[in-house]
């Protein structure tokens, strides 16, 4: 069921939650955009960072975008599954979703092993700098919607009594798959 | 969109995000110069972006609230580069 609150000012038919949820990723928005706004602007003032990030496993990064894009699918899937009231297919689709974010994550510590080990850290540049800084911040991102997939997965999952909260919880796991769509060809295919 | 509103084709969304991804991992490897190549990466990412955000987000079925929400941050961050670009490309050429 959505949540029958009535806020004054607010169009109806919306849930004040899913405003709640859009205005903070309004705030991520000016996160990672002042991030990628200021990487974009340090890149076409300086030269060299084409060579340092042909230094990235870009296959790796595209299986990456792969199980991000599909774990949108699932996520979504979820949705759909919650407000069908079957929280056997919820429980499936975010336990998938849960699983993408574990393997995306997997990944990104094999890439980030083979850096470091072949001597490029943050200090080595400012290129690996920034891509340290977005990669981690996203990283951590891809944590906390794990642990909000967790935490809808462990009501909605068992019993669907609010599938808007599947909605707000895959509103997150998709900001978090559009920056990584945004940060695959800023580091890797640029 | 809440609850009773259709939903999109969310298969044929992830199939087009699937053959999107294939195309701009191929336009990196474009012959030639890079400017074409950057070009068709980014337009390709862009497309994604819209693609998920209008359909796995549902943001074709909100109102324009929601809109707002989404496009002054965006605003606020062209501000943001056009107003530090000037000075870090310029100040790159003149050294």
């Amino acid at each position: 069921m959505i949540a029958h609150v009535e806020i004054p000012g607010l169009p109806a038919g919306i849930a004040p939650g899913k405003v709640a949820v859009w205005w903070f990723l309004a705030s991520e928005i000016m996160v990672f955009g002042g991030l990628i706004a200021t990487y974009i602007v340090f890149r076409l003032g300086g030269s060299g960072w084409a060579e340092a990030s042909h230094h990235l496993n870009v296959t790796l990064a595209t299986v990456n975008t792969l199980v991000l894009l599909t774990s949108s699918y699932t996520v979504v899937q979820a949705f759909v599954a919650a407000e069908r009231r079957d929280a056997r297919a919820v429980r499936g689709h975010l336990a998938l979703t849960i699983l993408g974010g574990f393997i995306f994550l997997g990944l990104k510590a094999v890439e980030y092993t083979t850096e470091i080990r072949a001597g490029f850290t943050p200090g080595t540049g400012i290129f690996w700098s920034f891509y340290y800084m977005m990669t981690g911040l996203h990283a951590l991102h891809v944590i906390g919607g794990i642990v909000v997939n967790g935490a809808v997965l462990a009501t909605e999952g068992v019993s669907v009594r609010h599938p808007h909260r599947v909605e707000l919880a895959g509103l997150y796991w998709h900001f978090v798959d559009v920056v990584w769509i945004f940060l695959f060809p800023l580091l890797y295919l640029a | 969109m809440t609850t009773g509103k259709p939903h999109p084709n969310y298969t044929a969304i992830w199939l087009w995000l699937m053959g999107l991804m294939g195309l701009g991992v191929a336009a990196s490897f474009l012959p030639g110069g890079r400017t074409l190549a950057v070009v068709v990466v980014f337009a390709v990412a862009c497309v994604k972006a819209v693609l998920v955000a209008a359909n796995f987000m549902h943001l074709r079925f909100e109102p324009a609230l929601i809109y707002a929400l989404v496009l002054i941050p965006l605003l606020f961050l062209v501000v943001l580069a056009a107003a530090l670009l000037p000075d870090f490309v310029w100040h790159s050429v003149s050294r």
